[in-house]
Order: structure tokens, then sequence, then C-alpha cells
């Protein structure tokens, strides 16, 4: 498990423990709006990092085909009205094929793995 | 009696006419496609170098677009910052214009090539390109002039 350095937000939850009935954390990643790396290109990495591949290997099905990045995007970093970034606090949450992948509002992208308890096994 | 439904039937008549006169016309409703198309500078970019060129490859495309957003030459991205576009491109901006029928994209081969709606986005792009994001305009116009010349 990895620590948060950059998270200094007071919080009653301990913000690093990540658990999950049925799921367990491969990895996460860190999404910062200010920069020039789309949320899709950090969820695609953070893919690529649990399935041990390249980025560019990651193919099917295409994110867009599961969920709209971009309005997640847009949904938590995206400026209001006044134009500055929104002050939300919470989080989304898909599965991409046999992960599940929460987006949060502070730019953590977690990557979580069936622990596969549920499934009857084939071997 | 039978004057009273003539009245209602003309009233009906007249009003529906009025009704669909107000209606805009069909092609105004197929320029959907043309702001989500635009809505992102990946996919203007995108966009953009159709204007260059009707066949492109993927890869191709993403080194083009990294060094089209870090402002150095096409030599110069590094792989890093070429895979980075090529995965946004691949997962989210090109299935998108292929959806809004921009782009048709060949899975086997990743080639990208013009779709349906292509020209009419095309003609947005270059009549409000100047106005809205003139770095970007004159950016890839000057790349295309150098090339032409």
């Amino acid at each position: 498990m990895s620590k948060r350095v950059d998270d200094e937000i007071m919080n009653e939850e301990e913000p690093t423990t990540k658990s999950k009935t049925g799921w367990s954390q491969v990895t996460q990643r860190h999404y910062d709006p200010e920069g020039n790396e789309e949320l899709t290109t950090v969820i695609v990495y953070a893919i690529a990092e649990a399935r041990g591949v390249s980025p560019i290997e990651v193919k099917s099905p295409p994110l867009y085909e599961v969920v709209d990045v971009p309005a997640i995007e847009n949904t938590f970093f995206g400026p209001d009205v006044a134009g500055e970034s929104r002050q939300s606090v919470g989080t989304v949450e898909f599965q991409y094929t046999n992960y599940l992948i929460q987006v949060e509002s502070d730019g953590w992208v977690q990557l979580y793995e069936s622990t596969g308890t549920d499934d009857p096994g084939l071997d | 009696m039978a004057e009273k439904s003539e009245a209602s039937e003309e009233d009906t008549t007249g009003a529906s006419v009025a009704a669909q006169s107000q209606l805009p016309p069909p092609d105004i409703l197929e320029i959907e496609p043309v702001y989500e198309a635009l809505g992102h500078s990946r996919r203007r970019y995108l966009c953009y170098t159709l204007l260059e060129s009707t066949e492109w490859s993927l890869t191709d495309l993403a080194t083009k677009i990294a060094a089209w957003e870090n402002d150095i030459p096409e030599h110069a991205v590094e792989t890093t910052q070429q895979k980075r576009v090529y995965v946004s491109l691949y997962h989210a901006h090109v299935p998108k214009l292929v959806d809004e029928g921009v782009l048709t994209f060949d899975e086997t081969t990743e080639k990208i090539t013009a779709g349906k709606h292509a020209e009419q986005v095309l003609a947005a792009l270059e009549a409000i390109g100047a106005s809205l994001d003139s770095h970007q305009e004159t950016h890839a116009r000057g790349e295309m002039n150098e090339q032409e010349s």
C-alpha cells in the first residue's frame, strides 16, 4: 500500500487504506487537473500497470465503450461557471474487464481486482 | 354540427402547420456532431490533420499531436509523450469521433480516415478556428503551408 504524501486534507476515514469486500487494491495513480495528462490516460496507465503490460497494449474494449471518462473529468475537475475548479467531494466507480476502478474527486484513481472468492474457479 | 366540425378541423390544420413551421430544419439538428467533435483540443487537432491527409495511422497521429502540444518538432517527441497521446486517442477521442461519424477507424490496421460528417466538421472548424483557437489554427496552418511549399 503506497502512502499519499500530498494529501493533507483532514479526513475521518483513513485515505490510504482501501478495502472493499471481494476486491483488493492493485494500484493507484494520481490525476492532476492542471497537468497535461488526461484522466483517460491516467486510468489506462493504471490498467496497464495492473496487467503488467505497456499502456499501448491495453486495447479491448476501449474505455469509451465502458464509461465516458471525459465526462467524469468534467464532472469533478471541470471549471464551474465562475471559471474555478469544482469543489465537490465524491467518488465515481465503474468496472473495466475484471477491474473495479474508482475516480476520486481529489484526483486519485484506485484500481482493484476481484479477489475471486465468489468465482467458482476453473482450476 | 357539420359547421362546427369543419371549423375545428380547420383550426387543427392551421395549428399543426404553424407548429411545423416553427420546427428547425433537420439540417440544423445535424450540427450536434460538430459541437461534440470540436469540444476538445485533441479532437480539433485530429480534425485538422484530416485537412492535410485523408489517411493516418494512429501512431503517426499521436506523434504529430504530441509535437503540436509540446511545441516541438516531431522527431523530438519522446516515446512517453507519444504513448500518452496515443492512449487518449485510442480510448477516448477516436471512438468519440467514430461515433459522431467524423472518422472511420480500422481496428486491425489502426488507420484513420474521414467519415461522412468530416466535411461538415472541417468547414465549421475552419470557420471558427481563427477566433476561438488562434494559436492552434496558426500552428496547424503554418505546418500545412510549409509542406505545400
